[in-house]
C-alpha cells in the first residue's frame, strides 16, 4: 500500500496531509480536518449524505480515494456560508421548513447549490430531477424542491 | 465488505500521459484503471475487488475531449464526463438517444465523476450509453503498447465485465458516425425509481428513405449477459414500410428473441412483457423523429 | 405575540444547513479508537470458540461473549418488566440472523480494526434455518430457543412461538349473528426497512473515575443508561448518555441500538475512548418493520353498522424480541378504536420466531399494518353493498366520548378532541376528482385514474389514566435567569420532527418570552429525570407536558419572589407579554402600574439570596389521546407496463393545536412519501438458500421514492383540522406516527378504484400490477 503526500484546498483553506492509497476522502474531511457536515449513509453513491463540490460540480466524497482528489478545490457544506451569513440556498431551507432529521440536509444543500450554479432558473422538474440523487427519509421533499425555486427566485430579484 | 471504507490495499499511480499508463499497462501485474471511479470504488467496497496497483487515469489530459474530426466524425476521449456529453450541443442535435440515457443515468454527481468509457468498460449488462451507442454504429479505439485497433461497439463484449479488451489495453475513444440525414433514434429505460439501473433499456434508430425505412438498429439492455443488438429484429424493419401494424410484428419478435433472467430488479416475465412495449414505443418515436407518418 | 400555531423558523435550522449540527457519528475524541463488528456469515449456528490472537497481535482490542456479562436483557424497554420478554445478550454464543454481531475489535485506525476483524477465527457450528413463521411453528422445525424470561420467569418456548396474545371483548359471536353480510380477507405486509439516514453508532468514552460517557444514536438517553449499567456492571450515577441530534429514528432508536452496549463494553475493555458506527450494510441487518399476516372477518348490516370484528394475526418478527407482545397489544388496540363495532371485537395473535433480522417499531407499531387491513375492507365493504365511504366511516367510527386504546388493552382513555368529521368532509372537497371517480368498469384506456381514500390515526403517547403495560412519563428542569431568559433540561428527544421547538414554544408561552429568550440545554442522563423514550408520537403531548408542568410550577416559584418584590399576594399576579421590553412582564392582573420584568424579579431574588426561580419534576399524561389522519389519494395505473403514479394527495391531519404548522405539514408529507415506498416499493426478500437478504443490504437493491416520484408540490394539499385538546399542552397532541396510517389504504384503494383489482398484498410493483391487470384482461400493448 502507497503513501502519498496531498494538497488539498477544502473551503478555501490549504491542507497538507500524508494519506495512505486506500483512505476515502470522506473520511479525510470527517476525521482528520474535523469537517464532519460531510456525512456517511451508504458509501456507494446511492444517497448523496456525502456531496461535496469540485469546482462547481457536485461529488460524491465516499466515492473518491483521497490521494485521486490531489490539488482538487473542494467545497463542503462548511464552506458555503459567508461567515454567518447563509447562502440563498441555505436559508431558504430554513425559510421554507424543509429540515427534519437533517441528517441529508449537508448534502441536499450542497448539491442544490451546484444546481443554481448551473441553472439560475430552474423549474420545478429540473430541481426534482436533479436532486434525485440525495436521498432524505423524513421530509417528502416537497418543501425541499420550494427552497430551491424560492433561492432562485431570491437570488433572482437580488439581481 | 464494507462501505464505510475501502479495505483492500494498493498502490496508487496516476500517469500524466497516455504512453506512462500503457507502459504500465505491459509492465505491471493486476492493475485496475480508475476513471471516475463509480463502478471500481463500489466493487472494492462490496464485491471484493481487488489490485496491485491503482491506475488513476484523470491525469491523462489529452483523454478528456468529446469532438469533432475532419469526417464529421464525433470522438468522445475516454476521461469524458457524462454531465459534460449530456450538455454538449452536438451529442444533444445528432445524439438524441444518447443524451437521453446519459440523462437517465445515476444521479448528477454520479455523472460528474463518472465516464462514458467506464460505462462501456465496465461492461455491464445494464451499461446505459452501451445501447444507444450500438444504435449509432460506435467504433471503439483500444490502445496499448502493441498499436492500436477498432472494434465496433456490438463486437466488444462477451460476458457480464468480461471484453475482448487485453489486460495491456485501454479503450481510448470512442467514434461516432454522422447521422444519416431522415435519421431518427430513441431510447427508453425501465427503472423502479428515477435514479437506478435499467430493469430494461431499448434503444433504436432508423433512418428513413419515404415512408420506409432502409436501416434500423435496434438494441437492449439488461436483456441477456452483455448489452445486445437485436439484428434479426431491426432487419425486420429494414426495406419495409413502416406502419403501425410492422411496428406491432417488430416488437412481438424483439419480445420472442430475448431470453433474460429474474434478477433484483424485475422479473423475466416483466422483462419480456415490457420488451415488446417499450420496442413499439421506442421505434414509433424514432420513425417520427426521422420525419416518418404512421 | 404568541408563536404557538405559527410558522417560526426551526431553532436548529443554521446548525442543520451549515453542517454544525453534532449527531452522535460525528463526536470525535483525541485518542479514540475505531471499532468494527464481525456479523454472522450464518442465519443460525452456535458459535463454539472465537480466536484472538491474531487481531490482538496487530494492537486491535476484541470483544467475544467471553468478555461480556451475561445479562439477557431486551433492547426495548419502554414497558414494564413484567410485561417484557428477555431473549439477548450484548453478545452471543449463538447466531441466530444472518448479520447479528458476533464480536468486535477496535484499533487506532478503522481500515485496521477491520483488518484484525478478518483476522478473528470463529469456529461455527452451523446449523438448520428457517425463515417463515409458519414453518417455525411446525413439530421439528429449527429451534432459535429453548427458554426465554418473560419478566423474571422463564420461559419454554415450544415451536418457535415467542407470543401468543388473544383478545375478546363484547360477544363477537353474537355479533357476527346479528350481521347481515359478513366478510372475509387475508392481507400481508411485507418486511421492509427504517432506513434512517444516520446508521446506528456509538461513541464511548471511559473516564478515570470507572465511569463510561455515551453518545449513541437513541430515541431515549435513559433507555441506553440503564441497559449500559446493567451489561457493563456499573452503577447508574457511572453511566452518563449524552443527548445528541439524531440522523432520523422512525422508531429503530426505541431498543437500544444492538452496537451501542458491544462500544461501551470494547471503550471500557480497552480504557481509550472507542466509535462503532454501523455501515449501511450492517444497519440493513440490525432492525426491520415488523412483517404481518392479518386473516380479517367483519360483520355489517344491512343499514351499514358494523357490528363485529375478527383479526387474526400472524407475526414474524426474526431472531430476537422487541417487544412483539406490545406490538400485537398495539395491533389489537388499533383495529379495535377504528371503528365501534357495536363493542364485538376478537383479536388471536401469534408472533413468531425466525433466523431473520429482528423486527422492532417503525412509525406506527403495527398501525399502518392493521390499517391497511381493515380501510381495505372498508372499501371492499362500501364498493359491495353501495354504502358512500364517507357516511360509512363516519357511521362506525370511534370519536368524541368513546374509548380509544393509545398502546393495547392495557391503556386507553376517553376521546376529548377528534376532527375526523371535518377531515373526511372538507378533504373530499379538496380532492375535485373524489366526486367525480366513477367506478372501475367505467374507465377505459392506457391509463387508468382512480381516488381512494382511508382514515387513520395514531396515539400521542402511552399513558392512559390508569398504568398499564407500559412506562410513560417524562421529566424536565425549568429556570429563569436573571435577566428573563429561560433554560431548560429535559431528556426528551427529537428526531426531526420538532419536538424541540415545540418545547421551546410551550416556555414562551407559560413565561410570555419571546423565542430567542427560550434555550433547551445540553442534557444527559446525569442531569435529567427519566423520560422513557420519544416513541409513540409522545414528543410534544408527554414530554411537551413535562416541560410545560415544570414551567408552570416555576412560574409559580417566580410569581411568589414577584409577591415579595411587589407587597402583593402571588395570586393576584400574572405574566404578560411586553414587547417592548422584550420579556415576560408581571404585573398585578389587569393592571400594570407597578408590575417588573421576570428578569428583574429574578435578579432581585438572587441579590436577595432568595434562590433561583427553577423546578424539576416528572410527570405523567394520564390520556393517550388520538392524533387522526385522513387520505385522499388519486393514482394513475398504466396498463402497459403497470407502472402507477400519484398526481395527487390531499392529506389531513387532526393534532389538535398545531405547534408549527410548517412543521407539521413536513410530518405528513415526509409520512406521505414513505407511505408510497411501503406500498409501492419497499420489501426485503431473503434469499431462502443462504438467509441472506437478496439486496446484500445496499441501497442498490432497496428503492425508495425520491424527489422525483412524489407529485408536484402543488397537488401535494395538506391541511390541519381545527380542534383543540383539552388534556394537551395549549391544546395539542401528536402526529407524527399517525401521518403514516392511512397511507397505505388510500392508495390501494384508489388502485381498486382505476382497475377494480383489490391488492391485500404490499408492495403492489409494476410486475404484479401487469399481472394482475393481464388477468384481468386490461393489459394494454
Ligand atoms: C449509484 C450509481 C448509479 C449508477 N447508475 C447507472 C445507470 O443508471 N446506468 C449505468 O449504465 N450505469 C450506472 N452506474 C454505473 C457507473 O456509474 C457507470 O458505469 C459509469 O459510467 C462508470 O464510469 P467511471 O468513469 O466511474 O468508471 P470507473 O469506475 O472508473 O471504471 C469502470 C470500469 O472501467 C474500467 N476502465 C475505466 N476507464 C477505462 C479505460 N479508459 N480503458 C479501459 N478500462 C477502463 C475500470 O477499470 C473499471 O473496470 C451507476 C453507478 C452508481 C454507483
Ligand atoms: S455516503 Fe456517499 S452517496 Fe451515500
Ligand atoms: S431531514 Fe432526515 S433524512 Fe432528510
Amino acid at each position: 500500500m502507497s503513501k502519498h503526500d496531498i494538497t488539498l484546498n477544502v473551503n478555501g483553506k490549504k491542507y497538507e496531509l500524508t494519506v495512505n492509497s486506500n483512505e476515502l476522502l470522506l473520511n479525510v474531511l470527517r476525521d482528520k480536518l474535523f469537517l464532519t457536515g460531510s456525512k456517511y449513509g451508504c458509501g456507494i453513491a446511492e444517497c448523496g449524505a456525502c456531496t461535496i463540490l469540485k469546482d462547481d460540480e457536485s461529488y460524491f466524497a465516499c466515492m473518491v480515494p483521497a490521494v485521486a482528489a490531489d490539488g482538487w478545490n473542494i467545497t463542503t457544506v462548511e464552506g458555503l456560508a459567508d461567515g454567518d451569513k447563509l447562502n440563498p440556498v441555505q436559508q431558504a431551507f430554513i425559510d421554507n421548513s424543509a429540515i427534519q432529521c437533517g441528517f441529508c440536509v449537508p448534502g441536499m444543500v450542497v448539491t442544490s447549490t451546484a444546481l443554481l450554479r448551473e441553472n439560475p432558473d430552474p423549474d420545478e422538474d429540473f430541481v426534482k430531477d436533479y436532486l434525485r440523487g440525495n436521498f432524505c427519509r423524513c421530509t417528502g421533499y416537497v418543501a425541499m424542491v420550494k427552497s430551491v425555486l424560492d433561492a432562485a427566485s431570491k437570488m433572482k430579484e437580488a439581481k | 465488505m464494507t462501505t464505510r471504507i475501502l479495505a483492500t490495499e494498493f498502490d496508487y499511480l496516476k500517469p500524466a500521459t497516455l504512453e506512462e499508463a500503457l507502459k504500465i499497462l505491459s509492465e505491471k501485474e493486476n492493475v485496475r484503471i480508475l476513471a471516475g471511479g463509480t463502478d471500481v470504488i463500489v466493487k472494492m467496497k462490496v464485491a471484493g475487488m481487488t489490485c496491485d496497483y491503482l491506475m488513476d487515469v484523470k491525469g491523462i489530459d489529452s483523454l478528456d475531449y468529446a469532438k469533432l474530426d475532419d469526417d464529421g466524425v464525433f470522438h468522445i476521449g475516454a476521461l469524458a464526463k457524462l454531465s459534460h456529453l449530456e450538455k454538449n450541443p452536438i451529442v444533444a442535435e445528432r445524439y438524441p438517444a444518447l443524451k437521453e440515457a446519459f440523462h437517465l443515468m445515476a444521479s448528477i454527481s454520479v455523472r460528474n465523476m463518472a465516464t462514458m468509457v467506464g460505462n462501456i468498460c465496465n461492461a455491464s449488462p445494464v451499461a446505459d450509453s452501451v445501447v444507444p451507442c450500438i444504435c449509432y454504429n460506435a467504433i471503439l479505439t483500444l490502445a496499448s503498447v502493441r498499436g492500436q485497433r477498432t472494434v465496433p461497439i456490438e463486437k466488444f463484449f462477451l460476458a457480464p465485465g468480461v471484453t475482448v479488451m487485453e489486460k495491456d489495453e485501454m479503450l481510448i475513444d470512442v467514434a461516432l458516425p454522422q447521422p444519416e440525414a431522415n435519421s431518427g433514434a430513441a431510447f427508453i429505460k425501465k427503472t423502479r425509481v428515477r435514479p437506478d439501473i435499467a430493469k430494461i433499456s431499448v434503444g433504436v434508430r432508423v433512418v428513413r428513405d419515404g415512408d420506409k425505412a432502409n436501416f434500423c438498429r435496434i438494441a437492449m439492455g439488461a436483456i441477456a449477459a452483455t448489452p445486445a443488438y437485436l439484428e434479426a429484429t431491426s432487419a425486420l424493419v429494414i426495406g419495409k414500410k413502416v406502419t403501425p401494424e410492422l411496428i406491432a410484428e417488430v416488437a412481438a419478435h424483439a419480445a420472442a428473441a430475448i431470453h433474460p433472467i429474474d434478477d433484483n430488479r424485475t422479473t423475466a416475465e416483466y422483462r419480456v412483457a415490457i420488451a415488446e412495449v417499450l420496442t413499439k414505443d421506442a421505434l414509433t418515436e424514432a420513425w417520427r423523429n426521422a420525419g416518418g407518418e404512421l | 405575540m404568541s408563536v404557538i400555531g405559527k410558522n417560526t423558523p426551526r431553532i436548529d435550522g443554521p446548525a442543520k444547513v451549515s453542517g454544525k449540527q453534532q449527531y452522535a457519528s460525528d463526536i470525535i475524541i483525541p485518542g479514540m479508537m475505531y471499532a468494527v463488528t464481525l456479523r454472522s456469515p450464518y442465519p443460525h449456528a452456535e458459535i463454539l470458540s472465537i480466536d484472538t490472537s491474531e487481531a490482538e497481535a496487530m494492537g486491535a482490542v476484541c470483544l467475544t461473549y467471553e468478555d461480556i456479562i451475561p445479562v439477557i436483557y431486551n433492547e426495548r424497554s419502554v414497558s414494564v418488566p413484567a410485561a417484557t420478554y428477555r431473549d439477548r445478550t450484548v453478545l452471543p454464543k449463538k447466531a441466530r440472523h444472518i448479520g447479528e454481531p458476533i464480536a468486535a475489535v477496535a484499533a487506532d485506525t478503522e481500515e485496521l480494526a477491520y483488518k484484525a476483524m478478518q483476522a478473528l477465527k470463529v469456529e461455527y457450528k452451523v446449523l438448520d434455518a428457517v425463515y417463515e413463521p409458519e414453518e417455525a411453528m411446525k413439530d421439528g422445525a429449527p429451534q432459535l430457543y429453548d427458554k426465554i424470561y418473560f419478566g423474571d420467569e422463564e420461559v419454554i418456548v415450544k415451536n418457535n412461538i415467542g407470543v401468543v396474545r388473544n383478545i375478546d371483548e363484547g360477544d363477537s359471536v353474537g355479533g357476527f349473528a346479528r350481521a347481515d353480510r359478513i366478510f372475509e380477507e387475508d392481507f400481508e405486509l411485507p418486511r421492509i426497512y427504517h432506513c434512517q439516514l444516520e446508521t446506528k453508532g456509538c461513541v464511548a468514552a471511559p473516564d478515570t473515575e470507572g465511569g463510561i460517557t455515551v453518545w449513541a444514536t437513541a430515541q431515549s438517553i435513559h433507555g441506553n443508561r440503564q441497559l449500559l449499567a446493567q451489561t457493563l456492571g456499573l452503577p447508574l450515577s457511572k453511566v452518563n448518555v449524552k443527548k445528541i441530534t439524531l440522523g432520523g429514528g422512525f422508531g429503530s432508536s426505541i431498543q437500544v441500538n444492538t452496537v451501542t452496549p458491544i462500544c461501551a463494553a470494547l471503550a471500557m475493555k480497552a480504557r481509550r475512548p472507542v466509535k462503532l458506527l454501523s455501515a449501511r450494510e450492517e444497519d440493513f441487518y440490525s432492525h426491520h418493520k415488523y412483517p404481518s399476516k392479518f386473516h380479517v372477518r367483519i360483520g355489517v348490516t344491512n343499514d351499514g353498522v358494523i357490528t363485529a370484528a375478527h383479526v387474526k394475526a400472524l407475526i414474524d418478527f426474526g431472531a430476537h424480541q422487541i417487544q412483539p407482545m406490545s406490538f400485537m397489544g398495539c395491533v389489537a388496540g388499533w383495529f379495535a378504536s377504528l371503528y365501534k363495532y357495536e363493542g364485538n371485537i376478537k383479536f388471536d395473535g401469534v408472533a413468531v420466531y425466525t433466523n431473520k433480522t429482528p423486527c422492532c417499531a417503525m412509525q406506527g407499531y403495527g398501525n399502518p399494518q392493521i390499517n391497511f387491513a381493515i380501510e381495505s375492507m372498508v372499501d371492499i365493504i362500501c364498493n359491495e353493498m353501495g354504502f358512500d365511504p364517507i357516511q360509512f366511516r363516519l357511521k362506525n367510527y370511534r370519536g368524541t366520548g368513546e374509548e380509544f386504546w393509545g398502546q393495547g388493552p392495557t391503556i386507553r382513555s376517553i376521546i376529548k378532541s377528534c376532527g375526523v368529521e371535518e377531515s373526511l368532509v372538507e378533504g373530499s372537497k379538496l380532492m375535485e376528482e373524489w366526486a367525480t371517480r366513477g367506478k372501475p368498469e367505467d374507465k377505459h384506456g392506457d391509463i387508468l385514474t382512480g381516488v381512494g381514500l382511508a382514515r387513520g390515526f395514531h396515539c400521542s403517547g402511552t399513558a392512559g389514566p390508569k398504568e398499564g403495560e407500559v412506562i410513560d412519563y417524562s421529566s424536565a428542569l425549568v429556570k429563569v435567569n436573571e435577566d428573563g431568559s429561560i433554560d431548560c433540561v429535559t431528556p426528551v428527544m427529537d428526531h426531526g420532527g420538532g419536538t424541540w421547538d415545540a418545547l421551546a414554544k410551550i416556555l414562551t408561552e407559560v413565561f410570555k418570552v419571546p423565542l430567542n429568550m427560550v434555550g433547551l440545554s445540553p442534557a444527559d442522563t446525569k442531569n435529567t429525570g427519566y423520560d422513557v423514550c420519544t416513541h409513540a408520537t409522545r414528543g410534544v403531548y408527554c414530554g411537551g407536558a413535562a416541560v410545560y408542568n415544570a414551567a408552570v410550577k416555576c412560574r409559580d416559584k417566580l410569581l411568589e419572589f414577584a409577591g415579595r418584590v411587589m407587597d402583593e399576594h402571588p395570586c393576584h399576579l400574572e405574566i404578560v407579554e411586553n414587547e417592548e421590553l422584550g420579556q415576560g412582564f408581571i404585573q398585578v392582573k389587569g393592571f400594570p402600574q407597578k408590575g417588573r420584568t421576570i428578569g428583574e424579579v429574578a435578579k432581585i431574588a438572587q441579590i436577595n439570596s432568595w434562590g433561583t426561580a427553577m423546578y424539576a419534576e416528572s410527570f405523567r399524561q394520564k390520556n393517550c389521546p388520538p392524533c387522526f389522519t385522513t387520505h385522499f389519494v388519486k393514482v394513475a395505473v398504466n396498463t402497459r407496463t403497470g407502472e402507477i403514479t400519484i398526481p395527487k394527495v390531499v392529506i389531513y391531519g387532526d393534532c389538535g393545536v398545531a405547534m408549527n404548522p410548517d412543521l407539521l405539514y413536513g410530518q405528513l408529507i415526509g409520512s406521505f412519501n414513505r407511505g408510497l415506498g411501503y406500498v409501492l416499493y419497499e420489501n426485503l426478500p431473503h434469499d431462502e438458500r443462504t438467509g441472506k437478504l437478496k439486496n446484500n443490504g445496499l441501497l442498490v437493491d432497496y428503492k425508495m421514492p425520491t424527489a422525483v416520484e412524489m407529485p408536484k408540490a402543488e397537488n401535494v394539499i395538506v391541511r390541519h383540522a381545527h380542534t383543540y385538546e383539552p388534556t394537551g399542552p395549549f391544546g395539542a397532541k401528536g402526529i407524527g406516527e399517525a401521518a403514516l396510517a392511512s397511507v397505505q389504504a388510500a392508495i390501494a384503494n384508489a388502485i381498486y378504484n382505476a382497475t377494480g383489482i383489490r391488492f391485500t398484498k404490499l408492495p403492489i410493483t409494476p410486475e404484479i400490477m401487469l399481472k394482475a391487470l393481464q388477468e384481468k384482461g386490461l393489459a394494454h400493448k
